[in-house]
């Protein structure tokens, strides 16, 4: 139950250094596009080493990570680009 | 009932979608990504075939941006900036040449930077700068997103500046049909001494432009980018300001058909959580509390983006 905390407040980090550098980014709409592919990168990263480190990786959840983390950069091409 | 059970099938975990609402299984999310991607690209069709159906509405005028960004200075304690023709001149001559040459830069690709502009336009300056935008709906967002933008900002509230000129042009970049509005700031000779005395403790960053070497530095630009292939053509009657006012406008048509689908999609995720959670299932799936933190992270991003663009 800890680790899952840890493992959680590990994500909340990378989000909000993704928000961060997002925000920082402002005008700049590749910059922004290039920050929002890697959060999600880190995200699909994040995914992966977590249920690894729980012993419940499957395939199907490494795809459901990488269709969560494609829909935000669709979402992300369509308001940004 | 019927309709019961399909809603059932589709928003909540039951046995008849193996514990996992309809609308989260893995062919679903999918085809939610294809048909983005669909819409993504019927959305730029659209607008670069049709622009007066789908289009950016705009409301931008060289008075109501003089006023805005003197408001900006006035806030700060400087002084406001008079409008100059020859700033203005400059500005028309830079917008229509990213049409003509077909780039979105603040040098473009024969290497004319803006001081090429400035000076042919007659004004001698010894600070100068430039800022752009692109297919903002309104003045007030425009000098809004320029304030939140630390390289524009910077442009805007310094002190050495005395005078600015704008050019509101609409025309055909890359294809589509675009709104430019280009921004130049300026102090000649007798003014810039002035104001070095003056503002000097207010904003002691102060990058000055020699004039002898304007074509090299770029101290208050922010970085180029390269224009796209496609037609050029200045549409604009005059270069005071563009109003246009498509049957529907981009911005928003993006901004809630986006927003809704997050907003279902993170919905459906939380309701799902909670049932499995009061039920005890065990399944195989991924978090939901996760993608719907993640989801979270990419509405408040999205939600920061100007209507428009800046360099």
């Amino acid at each position: 139950m800890k680790s899952h905390a840890i493992h959680f407040a590990v994500l909340v980090g990378i989000l909000v250094i993704g928000i961060s550098a997002f925000l920082y980014a402002y005008g700049d709409r590749s910059m922004q596009l290039t920050v929002g592919i890697l959060t999600s990168l880190a995200y699909l990263a994040w995914g992966i080493i977590h249920h690894a480190l729980e012993k419940d990786l499957h395939w199907r959840i490494v795809l459901e990570y990488v269709l969560i983390a494609a829909i935000a950069v669709v979402l992300l091409m369509t308001i940004i680009s | 009932m019927k309709i019961r059970r399909l809603l059932q099938h589709f928003f909540l975990p039951h046995h008849s979608n193996n514990h996992r609402s309809k609308i989260l299984h893995l062919d679903a999310m999918l085809s939610y990504v294809l048909i983005l991607l669909v819409f993504n690209l019927g959305l730029r069709f659209v607008h670069r075939e049709y622009p007066q159906v789908l289009g950016y509405a705009i409301d931008i005028r060289v008075d109501q941006l003089l006023a805005e960004t003197n408001a900006k200075r006035q806030s700060l304690g400087l002084a406001p900036l008079e409008l100059n023709t020859q700033l203005s001149e400059a500005a028309a001559a830079k917008a229509k040449n990213m049409f003509e040459k077909n780039y979105w830069a603040h040098t473009s690709p024969d290497g004319d930077t803006p001081w090429q502009f400035i000076l042919g336009a007659n004004y001698r300056y010894t600070l100068a700068g430039e800022n752009l935008a692109k297919n903002f709906s309104d003045s007030h967002s425009l000098v809004e997103a320029w304030m939140a933008s630390p390289t524009h900002k910077d442009n805007i509230i310094k002190p050495g500046y005395r005078e600015m000129g704008f050019a509101v042009v609409n025309g055909i970049l890359g294809g589509e049909e675009t709104t430019l509005v280009v921004q130049m700031f300026g102090a000649t000779e007798g003014q810039a001494l002035v104001s070095s005395g003056e503002h000097l403790a207010v904003s002691p960053k102060q990058p000055e432009i020699p004039e002898q070497s304007a074509s090299e530095e770029t101290p208050v630009l922010a970085q180029q980018q390269t224009g796209q292939a496609g037609r050029t053509t200045v549409l604009s009657e005059n270069l005071t300001s563009v109003l246009k006012k498509p049957l529907l406008d981009m911005p928003t048509v993006t901004h809630n058909v986006v927003f809704v689908f997050v907003g279902i999609l993170m919905g459906v995720l939380a309701v799902d959580a909670l049932v499995v959670a009061r039920r005890g299932t065990v399944r195989l799936s991924g978090h939901n509390i996760a993608h719907i933190l993640f989801l979270c992270a990419i509405l408040i991003a999205l939600s920061s983006v100007p209507g428009g663009s800046l360099l």
